[in-house]
């Protein structure tokens, strides 16, 4: 079995195939069609401090070339997800990453602490949650809010933690700067690109519109992805998990090239329920044909062909 | 199991306006009436979810209306053609060996004939009607123990909501199951009630996974708790929707 393992600032996966919070559920939500325990992690939809019931009305829209989503972290709560999942996990040795979003600066830290006291070994900070005490601005647009955040996290968490950064921000360089020295150990992104989406019908002599105010995933978005890490893996030395519209081996290259170390595959898990196993196959395939030796040594050799060019 | 089936198209065929039959030949697969299927459709993001109409032998059928690109894309599909498909997803509808009425709008006649199909083999009194907007609309080669159109072309003249205190009062059911447009489930359901007779529905709803955990297809039901369309439904006790 070729060595598709990686080690990103200590947090090491048997591969760099995740999965990405929202697309996957808790656990073994996807066993039915393939082995979830195969997939490097799975991050799991945002956990929150309460229960959350999510946005009513429409909450998805395919488009062109992707869909938008508003579902509005609608998840069981981390206490519901400590008694009923965790141990689900653990005995199904499915490795995982727990995706914590707050409504408040405190309530990060609440999670921060109760994920510290279960031992979880990595969380994933989405910073894509609004504030609800600051105009409901997300956390993760400005960066002197994030640093705050993101160290008072680290104050409390000893596990890896990784900032899920949003593209919705004028420079994103400034925000991945702030990740890193507030202590992050890795760095995540993109998540969603906020969009709307409109559909309009003419019937019997009058326009009507459906619409969707939310985030959009998919293939339409990988370079807006690809522009992201580049600037991230410029500005920062933490390893990136570089997501957005992946879908395939040669996305997985064009990522890696740019500068990630690992990835996630979100929306294309809907397409096809068996990608993320499919790509921990394809990437061993690749290797092995091609006679690397590693994972890291395809990796590096990627990123140094690139640069003599 | 829920899997992804390669399937082989055996035949495409126009069943009314906009309307067509789709058979395709897959080995292993079984459904119950009220599941569905997902359909992988070029240059689409998200699989097209499609109740299963008939299954017997390997061989499914669903019957689609064309809308836009996915359903296109299936309809010009050919004879021998691959098609990808997943599921079975969601609970199906749950029989009941009592007398029951059976009613299908448009093309949410499709899973209900299904059912009609598994009552008669269970041998289970039922009887099946159906509502179309005018003759174009109707089905080939269905068979329904009655028939309304809205404007009268074939059949009684008018909503099927309109004929079904007279069913009700006929035919007295123990309980009544139906698929259509919501706006007709809804008023279904409040007829049914009226009767305090039981109902079960299929819904529909736009959908990314198809297996509940994107939460796309959510609705909130009557006790204040949130349902998926795809797994905790699609068929839902009347009683329980907030409409
Ligand atoms: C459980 C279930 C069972 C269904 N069974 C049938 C059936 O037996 N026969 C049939 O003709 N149709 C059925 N539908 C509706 C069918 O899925 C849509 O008509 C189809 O997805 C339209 O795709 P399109 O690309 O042609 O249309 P577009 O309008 O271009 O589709 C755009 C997007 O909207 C979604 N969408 C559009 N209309 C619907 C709708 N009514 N319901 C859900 N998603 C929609 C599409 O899946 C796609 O993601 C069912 C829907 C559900 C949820
Ligand atoms: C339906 C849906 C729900 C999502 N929910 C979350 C979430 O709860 N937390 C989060 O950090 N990101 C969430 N995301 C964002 C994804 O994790 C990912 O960042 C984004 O979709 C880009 O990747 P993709 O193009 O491969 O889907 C969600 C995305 C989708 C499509
Ligand atoms: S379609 Fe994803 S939860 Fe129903």
């Amino acid at each position: 079995m070729v060595d598709l393992s990686v080690n990103l600032n200590g947090l090491i996966l048997k591969n760099p195939i995740l999965t990405a919070s929202g697309t996957y559920g808790y656990a073994d939500e996807y066993d039915d069609f393939l082995s979830v325990k195969n997939i490097g992690a799975i991050v799991t939809k945002a956990i929150s401090l309460e229960p959350r019931s999510g946005n009513t009305g429409r909450r998805i829209m395919e488009t062109d070339a992707g869909m938008i989503n508003s579902i509005g972290l609608e998840n069981m709560g981390i206490k519901a997800f400590l008694e009923n999942v965790l141990p689900k996990l653990e005995e199904e040795r499915i490795s995982y990453i727990v995706n914590i979003a707050g409504a408040t600066f405190d309530e990060y830290i609440e999670l921060g602490k109760i994920c510290e006291n279960s031992r979880i070994r990595a969380i994933e900070l989405n910073l894509s949650c609004p504030n609800v005490h600051a105009g409901c601005l997300e956390f993760g647009t400005d960066e002197g809010s994030l640093y705050s955040l993101v160290n008072a996290v680290r104050n409390v968490y000893s596990g890896k933690l990784i900032a899920k950064l949003t593209p919705n921000v004028t420079d994103i360089t400034k925000i991945a700067i702030a990740a890193q020295n507030a202590g992050a150990d890795l760095i995540s992104a993109i998540n969603t690109v906020k969009a709307s989406g409109v559909r309009i019908s003419y019937v019997r002599g009058k326009f009507y519109q459906e619409r969707i105010n939310g985030g959009l995933s998919g293939m339409g978005i990988k370079p807006v992805a690809l522009r992201a890490v580049s600037s991230i893996s410029e500005a920062v030395n933490i390893p990136i998990i570089g997501m957005g519209g992946i879908s395939s081996l040669n996305d997985i290259f064009e990522f890696i090239s740019v500068g990630a170390d690992a990835f996630q595959i979100g929306t294309a898990n809907f397409t096809h329920p068996t990608i993320a196993e499919d790509l921990v196959n394809q990437l061993a395939e690749f290797i092995e044909y091609n006679g690397f030796a590693s994972y890291e040594e395809l990796k590096n050799k990627i990123r140094e062909d690139i640069k003599n060019e | 199991m829920k899997k992804i089936y390669k399937g082989r198209v055996t035949e495409v065929k126009q069943a009314a306006t906009d309307l067509y039959y789709i058979k395709i030949s897959a080995a292993n697969f079984s459904a119950n009436a009220g599941q569905f299927i997902s359909v992988l459709c070029d240059n689409c993001t998200l699989r097209r979810p499609f109740s299963v109409m008939d299954c017997e032998n390997g061989v499914i059928t669903i019957l689609f209306k064309l809308k836009g690109k996915g359903t296109n894309y299936i309809k010009n599909l050919k004879e021998g053609d691959d098609i990808d498909f997943s599921g079975p997803f969601g609970n199906g509808f749950s029989l009941t060996d009592k007398r029951s009425l059976i009613i299908g709008a448009g093309v949410g006649v499709a899973p209900v004939l299904f059912l009609k199909k598994e009552f008669d083999k269970k041998g289970v009194e039922s009887r099946i009607i159906g509502g179309f907007l005018n003759k174009d609309a109707i089905p080939a080669n269905i068979n329904l123990d009655m028939i309304s159109t809205d404007d009268g072309s074939l059949g009684k003249k008018g909503s099927i909501v309109n004929f079904l205190k007279d069913e009700i009062k006929n035919y007295a059911p123990y309980r009544i199951y139906a698929c259509g447009p919501s706006i007709v489930l809804e008023k279904i359901c409040e007829t049914a009630s009226q009767y305090g007779i039981q109902t079960q529905i299929a819904m529909e709803k736009e959908m990314a996974c198809s297996i509940g955990v994107c939460r796309g297809c959510a609705i909130t039901l009557k006790n204040g708790k949130n349902a998926t369309v795809c797994k905790d439904g699609p068929v839902f006790s009347g009683e329980d929707i907030k409409w």
